[in-house]
């Protein structure tokens, strides 16, 4: 089976394929309602018709035209399929997350020293973050916190495979598993200075970046 | 917050936009959910486009709008409290007949497969063949959506195709009433 039969198989079982389009008087008010809702904190949508100004009900008015054109415009440029996502033609490549690349380190016999702040304190890199994902050539993880170095979306640690592997040997990196890691030109730190997310050591990393 | 001019100016650029990311978005959610809670996820999603205005991106506004989307269904899942009030709303107002496969044109042994081999997948192996076949979106897209690498998309996505197809090729065989011989297959996600 190619791709594309795939993809067509799929799509013959597509469970929105046969939802009509809004009712337009619907979609103006869900616009009235949402521009309508303070901006920093939440309003609920049954108290949100009250004490309504003047302005509001002129701007819902253009909203109900706009909406009202918007879907004309839906139903008479594609009447039969349902219409493409827009964003289908154009490149989002300004929006493409940021991410760290680190590597893996050589193999050492050197020995391990034990794990402090003082040591940690001077890795250029340091985050928590979730893996997303292990491959032969990559550990991809989502980083939720930056103790050091400038944070980005996503952490990709790239090596060629052996060295990757003896590297996801000694942290243990299992997807969906929530690490600590810091690295050190541009290199993960193994000796137990990255690993599993723990008490013990989110103690140590907060020690050696203190604020 | 911005004076009455940018205030202005913000909704301008709301109802240049929200008109656009509307449908897909409802589509998007009724594919996920029931269409109780589609109604109510679209709402959520529009207010926090509403509120993140400023951090839409131009150029991909639609699959950053179905990041917000997912996040918020996730939130309305989470919710059980919510979702005992839905519930009762479901039964109600509205079955939910546009999630609930029909009778079929194209018989149903056959597509009763794909949606257990479906099934089968991980959840975010099941979400990218989603987004790849009903949403239609490009790795890079998909990416936004999900907050990985395009680089990542395209591998898992890759995989998780290549494990579908295996899942029906075996569903298949079982049915013919097969040898059982099982191939060994490449690209089994992690």
């Amino acid at each position: 089976m190619t791709d594309d039969e795939l993809q067509q198989r799929l799509q013959a079982r597509d469970p929105a394929a046969s939802l009509r389009p809004a009712d337009p008087t619907w979609v103006a008010r869900l616009l009235e309602d949402t521009m309508s809702a303070d901006l920093d904190t939440h309003e609920t949508r049954d108290s949100g018709t009250r004490n309504r100004s003047p302005l509001t009900w002129l701007v819902a008015a253009a909203a109900v035209l706009i909406a009202g054109i918007g879907v004309f415009g839906l139903l008479t440029n594609d009447p039969d399929s349902a219409p493409e996502p827009s964003a289908g033609d154009t490149p989002s490549v300004s929006t493409v997350p940021t991410v760290t690349e680190l590597g893996a380190p050589a193999p050492s016999n050197a020995k391990c020293m034990v794990p402090n702040a003082q040591t940690l304190s001077q890795a250029q890199v340091a985050f928590s973050g979730t893996v997303q994902e292990v491959a032969a050539d990559v550990v991809v993880l989502a980083p939720d916190r930056f103790y050091t170095g400038e944070p980005t979306d996503v952490v990709e640690v790239r090596s060629d495979p052996a060295l990757l592997k003896a590297l996801i040997g000694s942290v243990d990196f299992q997807v969906d598993q929530r690490y600590l890691v810091s690295a050190n030109d541009g290199q993960v730190t193994v000796c137990g200075f990255s690993g599993v997310y723990s008490d013990d050591l989110a103690a140590l990393y907060t020690a050696a970046f203190p604020g | 917050m911005p004076d009455d001019v940018s205030a202005a100016e913000r909704r301008t650029r709301f109802e240049a936009l929200a008109p656009e990311l509307i449908e897909p978005l409802r589509r998007f959610l009724v594919r996920r959910t029931d269409p109780a809670t589609a109604d109510d996820v679209l709402a959520d999603t529009l207010l926090v486009c509403w509120r993140r205005l400023d951090d839409v991106p131009v150029d991909a506004a639609l699959p950053w709008a179905y990041g917000v989307a997912r996040n918020c269904l996730a939130n309305a899942q989470r919710g059980s409290r919510r979702q005992d009030r839905l519930a009762a709303k479901v039964a109600t107002v509205d079955p939910p007949a546009v999630t609930v496969p029909g009778p079929d044109a194209g018989g149903g042994r056959h597509e009763e497969r794909l949606e257990e081999a479906l099934a089968q997948l991980t959840a975010t192996e099941a979400e990218l063949v989603r987004l790849w076949a009903w949403e239609q979106l490009t790795p890079a897209e998909i990416a936004t959506v999900l907050g990985l690498t395009p680089n990542a998309v395209s591998i898992r996505l890759h995989r998780a195709r290549e494990k579908l197809k295996e899942l029906l090729r075996k569903d298949g065989r079982k049915d013919d009433g097969g040898s059982g011989h099982e191939e060994s297959r490449e690209g089994r996600a992690p």
